[in-house]
Formats: structure tokens, C-alpha cells, sequence
């Protein structure tokens, strides 16, 4: 289907060529858009053509568990959502400390649906949320071209590069219920409301602007992507000396609604006027102000006093200011800047002093096959997009300019944002292919041919009437001569066009549509085989332990056991505590006397491993182990030291050589517990790191094994209860084994927790 | 003979080392503070090394073992001895009555060769903390503390906190930075120079800053680069080349996490002959007046379009081993892409 949209491209310049008529052409129009909608929708759908219709990973699963939330107890009860049963024992404050716009949209739609006697399930509107956005923002991306150029082609085509583009199917998929899904529409769709209300200077769209950057807030912490975008826009105008009302009103209107829409959400709060990463939009408010005042006083005053005035007022008030900022950040009353984003200008930061973000994948830089992965033959359009801004240079084409180089900036620096890159990639590229395309295209009829020869020989023809004001227009537009070029490269951009289908369909299909809570996997004959380890664990979860079983975990996997298994954690993917996430850390890296202690005080009943060892399943534990050290060691220098997880020829390893401090780790134990028994003595060996391990497995004393899955990636252990004798585990568990008794410790009399 | 000792002792006052070896570890302790007053970090040989650790001792030893000299190619090592000098030149001076009980010193590996033999080390730099055997603040490990350089070099900041942790109950002098007045002098002198040349030149200069084309290469520029992966090896400092083991250059890394600085500036050369290309194509063709000449130019262009399209397919295969897609002229896997890091 896909393929369809990337070869129907040319017949369709043909048609809107034929079709004069205005009508026919917008007929086509909304034909085309439908068909780039209902294509951006379908290529999402593979996983749950090829699973079912299933939440992804490990955020949607939080989202959708505020969801159900949100649908069974209505709205006000979501907006004062303490949730007790994450980050046990100290819960959170879920209601104030997320962003809502996702989960009320799903709610409105679910609710209208309902009015509408539509039966539908709240999970199949969650897993189909983000593709059915997808279809809007590509018609978000038609919109904001149709501003930047006359030609109409360039819309259609980023509406088509938009719905097909891995680097925003990456986060839309069918089941990535998360923030982004609907946050990608709403920042295109702000930046068109921008741009319309910039050249318009109207405060109408200044206020739609404002109302969709509220919306924007309400859904993702991106939005200071906007909040820094626009800001940055409106100064550069102002140096090129383009200040104009029509900028004064656009800037000041969505500035002043669309800070206090931002308040309105309580995780946002009074941040706008606080943080540094609001602090640009505050301060080219006021100097717009300043402008606006200046403009007005020359002109009411004569010049010669008028730079006399310049000068005084300009060095006052920047003084004043530069005062005012030191000040305020001295006292405390702004905050510096977050970690999260200090570590997008100070790329070493991070790494030193914040191992929770450096820790997550995400956050890394981007390598360059990276950016041709997500973006294709894109990657190269964009530049040459670009520079073709570069030519009309009105406010519009500023803000591509800018947008492209501040993005490319960030998506240079931090994987994740790739995503904020992909509209302006898909909007250049798309004015550079168009041109292009148009230029080549245009003999394709014959009657079309003659109208031009007479017109490329007068130097009078419409095109070269609309670009004869371009700078570089040291020549008229000619057009092209022979059939020869123009069929050599209309035919290599279609081929090209239909390897970026090709390819964005290959990608979707084959590194972007996995739930990651079902694996699968090719058996010998070719037919695909479901590993279900993850949901069949969790189900064990839900079925056999008490209701309020805590379970303990490392943190990526919180959401997915809150959501799934409906247990309490201790931490999860809302990583607000450092030190709880320390503690959990600790707890996996300490040898099992130190463990057990914090594991008692934080009355964890469970505790739950991820082992990829027998599968080759390198998501597991054991590789994200050196995070958990490196964070607990962040909080705990003396007891956890990364060093003593290394052999002294600093080498990682799990085998016989591993060294003491890892093979004592309760996280090694619980992983290996049993695991050499699975196969002949000697042969033991895990599939993951390529060790053969000793044959002889690690002893757990106070664990026991509870459950392992079926392919032993989840592996859940049961916290023993004291000794009723008041032995400790290791004395008990040896004293079992000398005897070869196997004596279930009963549950009895009062019991008193030992005290470190 | 009353004036024999006298003496004696100003000819063993150069030797003062010497005359502390006998002596016990607190006139030892005040012979090494007096010097490392005068010069801190203290410059150690083997035998004075011997000497500063030997065992009884009351007080804490930090020695960075290095190996200053270029032809050891240390990086490390150089890039860590200006923060370790900040770190205990502000730890002396903020410590005069030794107080804290702590000296720090530097043994270069030319002076103490036998030291790093005898330490059996293979790598530099290495930094011990001798923790005191006896006094007040003794620990019953007498093995050194190792810092851990697996981070790069470390700020003195960090080395700062490392010391405190395992010092505690002495007081711990900052870290002081001292003004480098000189450099804010000449900062300012030349931000002043540049300052009044741009205004002295600003006719001329004005056009250029106005100029579109200028603007336009810049951002161009600026794209390319940070498209083409240069923040990820600004961050992660990856080698601009690296051997494929055979005596060769290797100069694509592999695996598609991964890429290597000649790698990064290819691509970006790569991409910005295709985005050349298209934007002679698409506006510089049709500008041309001259059949024979438009002829020629998109002719040219074209192939230089599939050409390098072709050439980036397949850079890409080779660091995505299961891509599929190709074209021609590039259609076997040319670029040899070694599996082994």
C-alpha cells in the first residue's frame, strides 16, 4: 500500500496539471491526503497484524494503566490520582506529576465513541491512537508547506514524506501508546498556527497558537522544544531587522495565553517562570517590548535625540536585567538548569554526574547511520530544501532555517530526538523535491510543452514571473530543453522515491514494530515462533501472589508489572527518586547479607530477574548491571564500587573468572541460580555473553525460586521470611542441606524483624 | 668542637631526606609538609618513595605515578597532571599546619622506574592513597587505595571527593582555582581588538554579514555536520581512523552503533555532493540558456546524483549487514567492513 503512495506521485502531478479546473484539483487534494492518511496509518499496523493488538514496551503501559484509571473514575478523580502502589512505600502523586493530554484525549474519543453506541474497547483506542494521529500530522505537514511555498506538489509530498517516515514511525506505531504519539500532530500543528499567525499578524491564530501550545504542554515535556523554537525565531527576525507589528503581535499574543494555558497543568506549574529553559521566550518577550517602544519613540522624536535615548535606555535596561537574572538565580528563585537538558549543551555531564539519564538508551548521541535509518534519501533533500529557503528568505523561511539547524543540533546530540528533526526534514525536503519534480515534469503533456516553449522564449512565463524577485535570479528560468534530461531525472528521482518507500516500509516492518513484550522468532522450517516469556511471567504475577505483593525489580520494568500484573513497586519508569532506585541498585549488586536487610525494610515479597542467557536475549539484567552498580555507587561510594565488579584485568564477566564481588552479587545468583543444570556437566554456557559457566551454580540462601518462564528470560524469587528458629539464611540453608532434608519453613509465632 | 654538629647539620640540611629516615613517622610527616609547602604536588624518586610510604605512619600518602614524558605518549597522564597540581597546590596552601595529615606527591616513571616495576604496573596513571598504619585515624588495611580512571581524566573536583571520602574527620581544603589573570587579560585585549576592527572594517564587512550566500554555506555547513553524526563523536571522542588489522586503514567502523571521525566527514562529504547536486539540478539547470551546455550540466549532475546514491547504499549495507536495497554502479558490497572491533 505503501508503495502505492510513493509511485502515485507523478501520475498525480500529471493530474493536477490536467485538472485547470479548481475544483477537480482540490477533489484531488483530499483524495491524495486521504490516501497519504489512510497509508501513514497502515504501515503502522504490522505489529498487530503480526502479534495483536497489544501496548509496546514499557511507557505505554503506564499510560494505559492512567487511562483505565481515568475512564473508570472520571477526570477530577485522575487530577488528585495518589497512586500507592508504585515507588512502595513511598507512592506517588501520579495525577499531579504527569502530563494528561494523552490520556484525556483517549478519553474524550473513548467517551464520544460510547455517546455514538460505538462499542469499543479502551485498549484498542490506546493501541490505535498514535497511528490515526500520524494520518493528522501528515495533513499538519501539508499545511505548514502550503505556507512556505506556491507550489502545491511540495505540500502533498510532506504529507506523504510525513506518514512514511521511520523517524516518526518509530514512536507511532500501533501500541506505542505514549506521549509522543499525539505530540508530533500538536508541535506540527503550532508551528503552522505560527507561522499563519506571524504573517498575518493576527492575534486570532496568535490565540489558536497559544491554545494548541496549551494542548502541546499538556502532552509531552518536548514542548520546550516550542518554547525555545519560536523565541529563537522571533529574535533572529528582529537582528535581520525585520521587527514588525505583525511579529509584536503574533509573539506577545501566544506568549502571554500560552504561558498561562502551560500553568494550568499542575506538573508544569509555576516552571515557565522559573526554569532556564523558559527563561528565552520570557526574555524576547521583554524585548520585544523594548523594540516595539523603540520603534515608537523614533518615531515621535527627532534621531539626533533619539540615539542619544537609544544608548542610555538600551545599556540601562540590559543592565538592569543581566542584574535582575544573577540575582534571582542567587536567590534561589530560579532554578538552574535541569539536568536532563544542561546535558544537551555540556555533553560530559551527563556521564559524570547523572548516571539515571546517561543510563537510558535514549539519551546517547546519534551515529550517523542512525539518521539515514529514520530519515533516507530525506537526509540529503534536507540541505539542498534549505538552501532553496534561502532564496525567497520571507519570515516563514526563516523559521525552517532555524528550526533545521536547532534541530539537527539536537538530534545530533540525543537519539531521541530524531523525533522532533523529522518535520522539518520532511517539510525541506519536500520544497527541494518539488522544485525539483516540478522542474523536470513539466513537458510530461504536450500541450503543457508548447504553452511553455512560447512562454520559456518571451522569459515571461508564470514560473519566472513568480521568481523574479530571488536573489540569485541573475538569469531567467528557461525550463529544460530536451526529453532527454527531464525523462533521465524524473526517472532517477521516481527510483529514488521508491526506495525511500521501500525502505521506509522495510524499516517500519523490521526495527519498529516489535512490542518488545512479545519476542518473536524464526523457527528451522521458516514459521514464526511467539516468545511470550514476559506476559506469561507477568500473568503468573496477577494469579498466584497476594494482591499487595511488592515486587522488587530493576526500574525499567515497573511500569510493565503495575500494568500487566497489577503488583505494587518499588521503583518504576517515572524515574522521580534517585536514591529508591540507588537502594534497588544496591540491593541487586550487594552480596545476599546486606541484601536481604534492605529487602525486609522495604517489605518486598518478590523479587523479579530478566535473563536472556539460555535465549541469547541481550536485553537482560546482567547487561544493564553495570547501570545498576554505577547508580547505586552514585549514592553509596563505599559499599558498591564499579571496579569490584571487574576482574583485575577489567574485563566484564560472568564465567568462572568473574570476580568475587560479581559472583556474590545477588543479581548473579538470581540469573544463574539452577541455570548450569539445565545442561550436561561442562556444557554450561550462556548464550548471550558467548561464557561457559561453571558447573557448579550459585547458592541462594534467602531467595527461593519461585517461578521461572519458559525460556527463563523472567525469573521470580521468593523473599524468604525469617527464620523461625532465629538462624540466619546461610546457617538454615546449610544446615538443610547437611542433613538432605527438605523441610518447608513454616510460617509461625510473632516474628520480629532483625535490625542491622 | 662545638661547631661539628653545627656543621653536620647544614651539610645533611640538603639531605634532610636522608636524616628522616631514621626518625619516627611524625618528624618524617613534618619534613615532607615543609617541603611539599614549598613545592606541591612533591616530586618523589624510588628512594624517597620507599621513605614516604614506609610502613609506621600516621599519616596519609596520595601518589599519582606517572609517566610524564612524550615519548611514552601517556594522554591520560598529561591531561590529568593540571588538575592533580590545582588539587594539591589548593590542598597545601589551604592545609599549612598539615592538619589533615595528607601529602601528595607525584612519582614520575623516569625517576621511579624500579617503583612501577616492583608495583608490577602495566598502565599509568595510576593514583595510591596510603591510608596512616598508626595514629588516631588508622585503618587496619594496609594495602593503598587505587582511584578508579576508567572515566577519562577526572576533574579535581572528583579526585577532591575521592580523598575526602577516605579521609574522614581532617579537614579537607577546597579546590581553588587560581585567576588565570593573564589569560583574562589577553581575552579581553583581543574580544576589545577584534571589537574594534570589526568596527573599523565594518563597511566592508557588512555586505559579508548580510550576504544570503554566506548565510546559506554556514547553515548548509552547520547541518551537515550534525547530521552526519560530529556530535556523536564530540561526545563519545571517537578515533578519527583505526587499522583493520592487516596494515591496512580501516575507515568505516563497524556495526551501525558506531562510526569513526574520517567516517563522519566522508558522509557528510557524501551528502553534501548529493544535496549539490540536487540543488544544481533543480535551479541552476533550468537557469542555463544554452541548449548543449543544459544538456551537458544535467547529464553531469544526474550521475553524479546516482552515483553517489549508489555509493551511500551501499556505505550503509556494510554497517547494516542485513539491508537490502542497492543500485547500480555500487551493487557488490565494496566496502569491507572488518566484524572485529
Amino acid at each position: 500500500m505503501a508503495v502505492a503512495e510513493g509511485a502515485r506521485l507523478t501520475p498525480v502531478e500529471l493530474l493536477v496539471s490536467l485538472g485547470r479546473n479548481p475544483t477537480t484539483k482540490t477533489l484531488l487534494k483530499i483524495i491524495i491526503l486521504v490516501l497519504i492518511a489512510t497509508a501513514a496509518v497502515a504501515s503502522r499496523l504490522f505489529s498487530v497484524i503480526r502479534f495483536e493488538s497489544i501496548i509496546h514496551e514499557f511507557d505505554p503501559w503506564f499510560n494505559f494503566r492512567a487511562t483505565k484509571y481515568l475512564v473508570a473514575n472520571g477526570f477530577y478523580q485522575f487530577w488528585d490520582w495518589f497512586d500507592d502502589r508504585t515507588w512502595h512505600p513511598l507512592g506517588r502523586v501520579t495525577g499531579g506529576t504527569l502530563y494528561p493530554g494523552l490520556m484525556v484525549t483517549s478519553g474524550v474519543i473513548y467517551h464520544l465513541l460510547r455517546f455514538l453506541t460505538v462499542p469499543v474497547d479502551i485498549r484498542n483506542i490506546c493501541v490505535l491512537l498514535a497511528p490515526a494521529f500520524s494520518g493528522l500530522t501528515a495533513y499538519a505537514a501539508y499545511l505548514l508547506t502550503n505556507e512556505m511555498t506556491t507550489s502545491s506538489s511540495a505540500g502533498l509530498l510532506a504529507a506523504a514524506f510525513m506518514g512514511i517516515t521511520p523517524g516518526y514511525i518509530s514512536r507511532s506505531v500501533a501500541g506505542s501508546y505514549d506521549n509522543e504519539a499525539i505530540a508530533i500532530f500538536l508541535l506540527v500543528f503550532t508551528f503552522y498556527l505560527w507561522i499563519k499567525a506571524l504573517k498575518l499578524g493576527s492575534v486570532l491564530w496568535g490565540a489558536l497558537c497559544a491554545l494548541f501550545y496549551g494542548y502541546m504542554v499538556a502532552s509531552w515535556g518536548g514542548y520546550a522544544f516550542i518554547t525555545c523554537l519560536v523565541p529563537l525565531h522571533a529574535f533572529v527576525l528582529v537582528c535581520m531587522g525585520r521587527f514588525s507589528l505583525r511579529l509584536y503581535v503574533a509573539y506577545t499574543t501566544w506568549y502571554a495565553l500560552g504561558t498561562l494555558a502551560s500553568m494550568q497543568i499542575p506538573f508544569v506549574g509555576f516552571l515557565p517562570v522559573r526554569t532556564s529553559e523558559h527563561m528565552p521566550a520570557l526574555g524576547i518577550f521583554g524585548f520585544l517590548q523594548l523594540v516595539a517602544f523603540l520603534e515608537y519613540v523614533r518615531s515621535a522624536v527627532p534621531s539626533r535625540q533619539f540615539q542619544t535615548f537609544l544608548y542610555i535606555g538600551l545599556g540601562g535596561i540590559f543592565g538592569a536585567g543581566l542584574l535582575g537574572l544573577v540575582g534571582l538565580t542567587a536567590g534561589g528563585y530560579i532554578a538552574p538548569w535541569s539536568g536532563r537538558f544542561y546535558s544537551l549543551w555540556d555533553t560530559g555531564y551527563a556521564k559524570i554526574h547523572i548516571p539515571i539519564i546517561a543510563s537510558v538508551s535514549e539519551h546517547q548521541p546519534t551515529a550517523w547511520p542512525a539518521f539515514f535509518f529514520d530519515l533516507n534519501m530525506l537526509i540529503w533533500l534536507f540541505p539542498a530544501g534549505v538552501y532553496m529557503c534561502f532564496q525567497k528568505l520571507e519570515d516563514e523561511h526563516v523559521f525552517i532555517i532555524v528550526y533545521a539547524l536547532f534541530g539537527s543540533y539536537f538530534a545530533g546530540v540525543m537519539v531521541r530526538l530524531m523525533l522532533t528533526l523529522t518535520p522539518v526534514v520532511c517539510v525541506a525536503a519536500a520544497i527541494a523535491a518539488s522544485q525539483l519534480l516540478d522542474t523536470y515534469l513539466q513537458y510530461k503533456s504536450p500541450e503543457v510543452v508548447d504553452n511553455k516553449e512560447e512562454e520559456s522564449t518571451d522569459g515571461t512565463s508564470k514560473k519566472s514571473s513568480k521568481q523574479s524577485t530571488l536573489r540569485s535570479a541573475s538569469q531567467p528560468v528557461v525550463g529544460i530543453y530536451t526529453v532527454l534530461s527531464k525523462a533521465f531525472i524524473a526517472g532517477a528521482m521516481t527510483v529514488f522515491l521508491l526506495i525511500f518507500v521501500q525502505h521506509c516500509t522495510w524499516v517500519t516492518s523490521n526495527a519498529y514494530s516489535s512490542p518488545s513484550v512479545v519476542l518473536a522468532s524464526r523457527m528451522p522450517d521458516g514459521s514464526q515462533h511467539i516468545i511470550d516469556d514476559y506476559r506469561e511471567a507477568y500473568q503468573w504475577l496477577r494469579q498466584n501472589t497476594k494482591e499487595d505483593a511488592k515486587i522488587m525489580s530493576w526500574w525499567d520494568y515497573g511500569y510493565q508489572i503495575g500494568g500487566m500484573a497489577d503488583r505494587p513497586t518499588l521503583v518504576d519508569n517515572n524515574t522521580w527518586n534517585n536514591t529508591h532506585i540507588a537502594t534497588v541498585g544496591k540491593a541487586m549488586s550487594s552480596r545476599e547479607e546486606v541484601a536481604y536487610p534492605i529487602m525486609r525494610q522495604h517489605e518486598v515479597d518478590y523479587v523479579l530477574v530478566v535473563f536472556g542467557g539460555l535465549l541469547g536475549y541481550s536485553g537482560d539484567d546482567i547487561n544493564k548491571f553495570l547501570w545498576m552498580v554505577r547508580i547505586a555507587e552514585g549514592i553509596w561510594p563505599d559499599e558498591v564500587k564499579e571496579r569490584d565488579f571487574f576482574t583485575p584485568r577489567g574485563e566484564y564477566k560472568v564465567d568462572a573468572d568473574a570476580s568475587e564481588t560479581m559472583k556474590n552479587s545477588l543479581m548473579y545468583k538470581m540469573s544463574y541460580h539452577n541455570y548450569a543444570s539445565l545442561f550436561p556437566p561442562g556444557q554450561a554456557q550462556d548464550r548471550v555473553r558467548g561464557a561457559r559457566l561453571p558447573d557448579q551454580s550459585p547458592v541462594l540462601n534467602s531467595l527461593e525460586e519461585a517461578y521461572t518462564s519458559e525460556n527463563w528470560i523472567i525469573r521470580i524469587y521468593k523473599v524468604k521470611d525469617l527464620d523461625n528458629v532465629g538462624r540466619d539464611h546461610a546457617a538454615a540453608a546449610s544446615f538443610e542441606r547437611g542433613h538432605k532434608k527438605k523441610k518447608a519453613i513454616k510460617k509461625r509465632g510473632p516474628r520480629v524483624l532483625r535490625v542491622e | 668542637m662545638r661547631w661539628l654538629p653545627a656543621l653536620l647539620s647544614i651539610v645533611a640540611l640538603p639531605l634532610g631526606s636522608f636524616a628522616a629516615k631514621s626518625s619516627s613517622s611524625a618528624s618524617r610527616f613534618q619534613t615532607f609538609h615543609t617541603q611539599a609547602v614549598s613545592s606541591s604536588p612533591l616530586k618523589l624518586s624510588d628512594s624517597t618513595y620507599k621513605k614516604l610510604t614506609s610502613a609506621p605512619r600516621d599519616y596519609a600518602v596520595a601518589v599519582l605515578l606517572t609517566a610524564l614524558d612524550a615519548k611514552y605518549g601517556c594522554q591520560l597522564c598529561t591531561a590529568f597532571q593540571p588538575e592533580w597540581e590545582v588539587l594539591s597546590k589548593s590542598w597545601t596552601k589551604g592545609d599549612k599546619k598539615g592538619e589533615s595529615r595528607l601529602i601528595l606527591s607525584t612519582l614520575d616513571f623516569a625517576e621511579g622506574r624500579d617503583t612501577f616495576m616492583s608495583l608490577g604496573l602495566q598502565t599509568a596513571p595510576v593514583l595510591f592513597l596510603f591510608q596512616p598504619t598508626t595514629g588516631p585515624h588508622a585503618v587496619p588495611n594496609p594495602d593503598p587505595l587505587r582511584f578508579d580512571f576508567a572515566n577519562g581524566p577526572p576533574s579535581a573536583e572528583q579526585v577532591h571527593d575521592w580523598l575526602a571520602r577516605h579521609l574522614p574527620d581532617r579537614p579537607h581544603p577546597a579546590v581553588y582555582r587560581p585567576v588565570n589573570y593573564v589569560r583574562w587579560a589577553v581575552s579581553t585585549v583581543s574580544v576589545l581588538g577584534v571589537l574594534g576592527v570589526v568596527f573599523k572594517l565594518s563597511p566592508y564587512i557588512l555586505p559579508i554579514i548580510q550576504n544570503r550566500n554566506v548565510w546559506a554555506g554556514l547553515s548548509l555547513i552547520g547541518i551537515l555536520l550534525f547530521t552526519s553524526g560530529h556530535m556523536y563523536n564530540q561526545i563519545r571522542k571517537v578515533p578519527y581512523v583505526s587499522g583493520d588489522g592487516r596494515g591496512g586503514i580501516s575507515y568505516f567502523a563497524a556495526g551501525f552503533q558506531s562510526q569513526y571521525g574520517l567516517e563522519t566527514q566522508i558522509i557528510a562529504f557524501i551528502y553534501g555532493v548529493l544535496s549539490f547536486a540536487t540543488i544544481s539540478l533543480a535551479m541552476k539547470a533550468p537557469r542555463t540558456k544554452d541548449n548543449n551546455v543544459q544538456q551537458i550540466m544535467v547529464i553531469a549532475w544526474g550521475i553524479v546524483l546516482t552515483v553517489m546514491y549508489s555509493f551511500l547504499l551501499s556505505v550503509f549495507r556494510g554497517k547494516n549487514g542485513g539491508y537490502p536495497f542497492k543500485l547500480p554502479p555500487f551493487i557488490v558490497n565494496s566496502i569491507s567492513i572488518p566484524n572485529s572491533i
